[in-house]
């Protein structure tokens, strides 16, 4: 068996019996699923159902109440999620970009984990800067790369988000609705790059999202929360060519 | 029913006047005694209290005729000695660049101490308490301390400073820290930068703005501060200011005072100048 038919069939994340909450609220309660590395999966649902709940349990940024969630990394080790953050990417709902730095910073902030604090002192390597522009360049950014970040707009912040996961390189990719100030050229143009993530580099993407049309155009999985019964939850499998 | 009963009793304004605490019926009524008041008599009985200072020497003077007295050896002011007064108001200045660059590296480590988003608790509270102490000892005091190890020279003068300048600053610095929303440190530090990283990249970049700004101000204090303690023997012009006092040369002591002056101007339009420079986004 190959090595990536193997990683294939292996479960990348596995949930079992997650139970997400907040406050003293449980959102999600008992849900079981394995996801196959490189899925796309999405999270759907409406407003307050829990889904940058279930999206911060799933970083380590969020302690889910009980059951476990499991990260299997190329060597197949299990990691919990905490111990998986240096390889998760995360694109949070309200972005978290430094606004004074630039957006060539903010994207090569991304690369920060791949080197000792010492070694980025003074700057990053022409390799990341170069990584970075290619970035900026295929979102459409590169024109921003010197402007300070609180003066570009809210859908060029979103993709300078973005672009400072994918300098991560992670092996997991949770975005919380990258797409919600973008047009639905842009919007479509993100997530394609996410699906092609996916399949190039065998990334496994959790993204909320709202448009039914977008899931169902990109989704492996979806799961759908619900609001008002944290058992109803919902998973689905899109079976694509 | 129930949902009836609740539309009925929360849609009747006109018969429930709004009342500013407590619920329909509760009767508000202003409290004759209140904060304000209370702060009033406090402060008259503390005017009235103080009123002995002022009493002078208790000799039967002409203050008004004393004063015009003085006047007229104020001014006009005489530059006469402009040669060692240029050299000392140099000095002045070299002594209140290096107090700030000194005070400046020493205050922002301790200032990343001082601060809540950043350092835990116990090492914020004891880098809060070191900046008390340091801000509750007056400029004069820190250069006569200085004076005492140093000797009467504008070293003394610069360590004075200094000193007395981290007070300050940690405290403007730890606050400028504080002001930056963590949420973008936290988030480097998920995706893998440490502590370092994370403060270089999460923090500083907001802060940096305010922390030049604060830095200008502490140059333009530090300049008027460096012009008093050559009153106590720390070098600058302040000990031409005592020179002339001592002797009752009050034209010349008028024509330091210019000099401070004019410097003190010209580093305020500067210092505005370049803080517009450096406002934060």
């Amino acid at each position: 068996m190959s090595a990536v038919a193997h990683s294939l069939e292996t479960p990348h994340v596995a949930l079992r019996d997650m139970r997400v909450h907040r406050g003293t609220r449980d959102l999600v309660r008992g849900l079981n699923l394995d996801i196959p590395r490189g899925s796309f999966v999405c999270i759907v649902g409406p407003s307050g159902a829990g889904k940058t709940s279930f999206l911060s349990c799933l970083a380590g940024l969020m302690p889910s109440r009980s059951g476990a969630i499991t990260y299997r990394c190329l060597q197949h080790c299990d990691h919990a999620p905490l111990g998986f953050q240096m390889r998760m990417g995360l694109v949070f709902q309200h972005l978290r970009l430094s606004q004074n730095a630039s957006v060539l910073t903010n994207v090569l902030c991304g690369a920060l984990g791949h080197a000792p604090w010492w070694k980025t002192l003074l700057g990053f390597s022409r390799a990341d800067k170069s990584r970075a522009r290619t970035l900026l360049k295929d979102f459409e950014l590169e024109a921003y790369a010197r402007v300070p970040v609180a003066k570009i707009s809210g859908g060029e912040k979103q993709r300078t988000a973005i672009c400072r996961a994918l300098m991560q390189e992670p092996e997991v990719l949770l975005a919380d609705e990258p797409v919600a100030s973008l047009d639905a050229r842009l919007a479509h143009a993100v997530l394609t790059r996410f699906r092609a993530e996916t399949k190039l580099h065998q990334r496994t993407v959790f993204c909320v999202l709202h448009d039914p049309d977008l899931v169902h155009e990109f989704a492996d999985i979806s799961v759908r929360l619900d609001k008002l019964c944290p058992e109803a939850w919902r998973v689905d499998h899109h079976h694509r060519p | 029913m129930s949902r009836s009963v609740a539309r009925g009793s929360s849609s009747s304004p006109v018969s429930e006047p709004i009342t500013p605490s407590g619920g329909p019926g509760h009767d508000y009524r202003p409290t004759p005694i209140n904060t304000f008041s209370v702060t009033l008599v406090l402060f008259l009985i503390a005017v009235v209290f103080s009123l002995p200072a002022a009493r002078g020497s208790g000799r039967d003077l002409d203050y008004f005729g004393n004063f015009l007295a003085f006047l007229e050896r104020f001014f006009p002011p005489n530059f006469v000695d402009w040669r060692p007064l240029g050299d000392a108001l140099i000095e002045t200045f070299q002594m209140a660049v290096l107090a700030t660059i000194v005070a400046t590296l020493i205050s922002i480590p301790v200032a990343i101490a001082a601060s809540n988003n950043i350092a835990p608790a116990p090492v914020v509270r004891a880098a809060r308490f070191i900046l008390v102490c340091i801000r509750s000892i007056p400029g004069l005091i820190w250069a006569l301390l200085a004076v005492a190890v140093c000797g009467a020279n504008p070293l003394a003068g610069i360590v004075g400073l200094s000193l007395y300048s981290v007070g300050y600053l940690g405290k403007f610095f730890s606050d400028a820290f504080e002001s930056v929303d963590k949420g973008v440190a936290e988030a480097l530090r998920a995706s893998g930068a440490d502590f370092i990283q994370g403060f270089q990249f999460g923090i500083w970049p907001h802060a940096k703005p305010f922390i030049w700004s604060q830095t200008l101000w502490m140059l333009e204090y530090n300049i008027r501060s460096a012009s008093i303690i050559g009153y106590v023997g720390a070098g600058g012009i302040g000990i031409w200011l005592h020179t002339y006092q001592e002797l009752g040369q009050w034209d010349r002591f008028c024509a330091v005072l210019c000099c401070i002056l004019a410097i003190v101007l010209v580093l305020d339009y500067v210092g505005e100048r370049i803080r517009k420079q450096f406002a934060p986004i």
